[in-house]
Formats: C-alpha cells, sequence, structure tokens
C-alpha cells in the first residue's frame, strides 16, 4: 500500500462518525430502501445469489479494499446494486461490505432530505467539475476510505451514458488515479441495466427486470502517473463494456 | 520556442476538447479551461498528455492541478523547456 493519506482530526471524525450512524440505523433505512426496490418498484435481478455469491468470496478472501466500478443509467443505481452484492443480513452481519457512494453535490445539495439520505447511505460529495482542490479534499477521503478497507462504488463513465452503452470515449481516469493510490485494491466490475432500459434515465419503470454482471479486473500498467491512471481506467471501461456484451446476448435470447 | 510558438500550439490542443464554439482569435491567456472553454474535466488529463508529447516535457500531478488557465499552461510549458 501507498503511503497513508493524512487526512485532518475533524476529517477522520467526521467519516467515522458518518459510517457509525449509518451502521446504526441500517436496520431503519436499509429495510425502507430494500422495501422500496421490492415491493414498490418491483425490482428484480436476474442472478441475484450468483453475483452475491461473487462478493461474498471476494470479501471472505482478503480484507484489501474493493473498489465496485459500474456502468451508470438511471439515478438509483447505487441504491439496486447495493442491493445486489449483498442482503440485508450480510450487511448486519458485516457493514463493512456496504460500499461507499459518490454522488454529485450539485444533484442533491439544495434538497435538505436528500443531503440526510445520503449522508446516511454513506456517501461522499463529488464536485465534479468543480473547484479542483475540493475535488482533491474528495478524492483524499476515498483514498483515505481504502486504505482502511472500505469499499467504494465509482462510476468510470462519470455520468448517466448519454449514448445508452457504456461510454468509452468520454469516460473519466479518477478511478485510474485510485487504482494507482491503492495498489492492493481489488477491482470489481459491476454491469447493471434493466432489460427494457434503452437510454440513460430517472428511476427504472416500475416492475423492471434487471441484468446483473460482476468480473474482477487485475489491471496493470508500465506507465505511471497521469497515462498509468488513463491505461487502468480504459481497461476497467474495457471490461464494462465486455460485459455489455453479455446483457445484449442476453437479451436477444 | 518562443512563448507566441508555445501559444499557439496550446491553444490548438485545447481546441480540440472545447465545447464553448471560441475561434482561437477569441482565446486568451486569461481564458479559464473549464468556465470559459468547457472544457470537461475529465478531459484535462488527455490535454496534460497532449501537453506533454507536444513539448516532450513531463508533467507532474501537482503542477497539472494548478492548470486553470491558458496561461498557466503555456507558463508551465515555458519553464520545462
Amino acid at each position: 500500500m501507498e503511503d497513508p493519506i493524512k487526512l485532518s482530526y475533524k476529517e477522520r471524525f467526521s467519516l467515522a462518525f458518518q459510517r457509525f450512524f449509518a451502521w446504526a440505523t441500517f436496520p431503519c433505512w436499509g429495510a425502507i430502501v430494500i422495501g422500496l426496490i421490492r415491493f414498490v418498484g418491483w425490482y428484480r435481478i436476474e442472478g441475484i445469489r450468483k453475483v452475491r455469491r461473487h462478493y461474498k468470496q471476494l470479501s471472505r478472501a482478503s480484507r484489501k479494499p474493493i473498489i465496485v466500478c459500474a456502468n451508470h443509467l438511471t439515478k438509483i443505481d447505487s441504491a439496486i446494486i447495493n442491493w445486489s452484492l449483498a442482503s440485508m443480513w450480510e450487511y448486519l452481519r458485516s457493514f463493512r461490505l456496504y460500499s461507499w457512494n459518490l454522488p454529485e453535490r450539485a444533484r442533491y445539495a439544495k434538497n435538505i432530505f436528500l443531503r440526510f439520505l445520503c449522508y446516511i447511505g454513506s456517501c461522499i460529495p463529488v464536485d465534479r467539475g468543480g473547484d479542483r482542490n475540493a475535488v482533491k479534499k474528495s478524492l483524499d477521503k476515498l483514498i483515505y476510505l481504502l486504505q482502511k478497507g472500505h469499499t467504494i462504488t465509482i462510476f468510470p463513465e462519470g455520468q448517466r451514458s448519454r449514448t445508452g452503452a457504456v461510454d468509452v470515449e468520454n469516460f473519466a481516469y479518477g478511478v485510474g488515479r485510485l487504482v494507482q493510490k491503492v495498489k492492493d485494491c481489488r477491482i470489481l466490475c459491476v454491469y447493471l441495466r434493466g432489460y427494457s432500459q434503452k437510454e440513460f434515465g430517472g428511476v427504472p419503470r416500475i416492475g423492471e427486470r434487471f441484468y446483473v454482471d460482476t468480473s474482477v479486473v487485475n489491471a496493470q500498467t508500465e506507465h505511471t502517473g497521469l497515462r498509468a491512471a488513463r491505461d487502468i481506467a480504459t481497461q476497467i471501461i474495457n471490461e464494462l463494456r465486455r460485459l455489455e456484451q453479455g446483457y445484449f446476448a442476453a437479451r436477444r435470447q | 520556442m518562443t512563448q507566441e510558438e508555445v501559444y499557439t500550439k496550446v491553444v490548438q490542443i485545447l481546441v480540440k476538447y472545447s465545447k464553448a464554439g471560441l475561434t482561437t482569435d477569441q482565446i486568451k491567456m486569461e481564458t479559464n479551461l473549464l468556465n470559459d472553454l468547457k472544457i470537461n474535466s475529465a478531459r484535462l488529463v488527455d490535454i496534460i498528455l497532449d501537453l506533454e508529447d507536444t513539448f516532450n516535457i513531463r508533467v507532474e500531478d501537482a503542477e497539472a492541478d494548478n492548470i486553470n488557465t491558458v496561461g498557466d499552461s503555456v507558463k508551465l510549458i515555458l519553464s520545462k523547456l
């Protein structure tokens, strides 16, 4: 592992408290979120047992941090991904399985209810395209959490895909920088998509059936610095693109 | 290489990534990459790497983080030539 990131005492305490609060209140809000997904949205995940088995094997194999890299099409991808990866009982048994998430601050900052939800949902706000120092601070928090063995979920595309498919042209390289900084992290690619999802949207339609597939990426690069970040991010995006082929093949059947 | 030559090449690189629709005449040293040129922040790394390849220099992460305007790019490149 690289040199540990130094956050201020206030920042470390703030993250620890946020996580503690999320864990302490999880039986309540976790049940509500899952209830909304299952009994209001009527969402179903095909192959959920296989995905959960894979995530459980990965998390039990080692305490090393996991970066979940997923495609991005809807506003609730993070919630559905977290639900796909483990059951409520697994999260109650081991809350470290529950991933931190990285919503764009501008999307929810003005709504106090959403801000509260994001707080208890273990979200670290990211100022996409904003002040560089603020972006660096968010990145440092993520590196710190990864170095502590946490799991984070990141969308390498940087936003919901405007093309309706994994965007292999306009993706961000932030995930590459994270992987460089936390060299023993494991990268779990997750492709999630509703069978009727043709393009990006808000909330999936009620009754949507989801396809989900996962794979571990062993990103290697001979480059250093920014080139390495780009190379690693490219490998991850290409793996998501490969998983996407499985989705389209499944749809044809 | 003169400042003018560096500036011209830098602008040619930046225009490729800009969504602002500005002409090269409208781009000045104080033009901001994100706010004025409407460059996607995700593309800043590509720009840095293009600058490295064009001028045969190496830009450190900390230096890249301080590039906010066209002028910042030009000054950094001149310091490394």
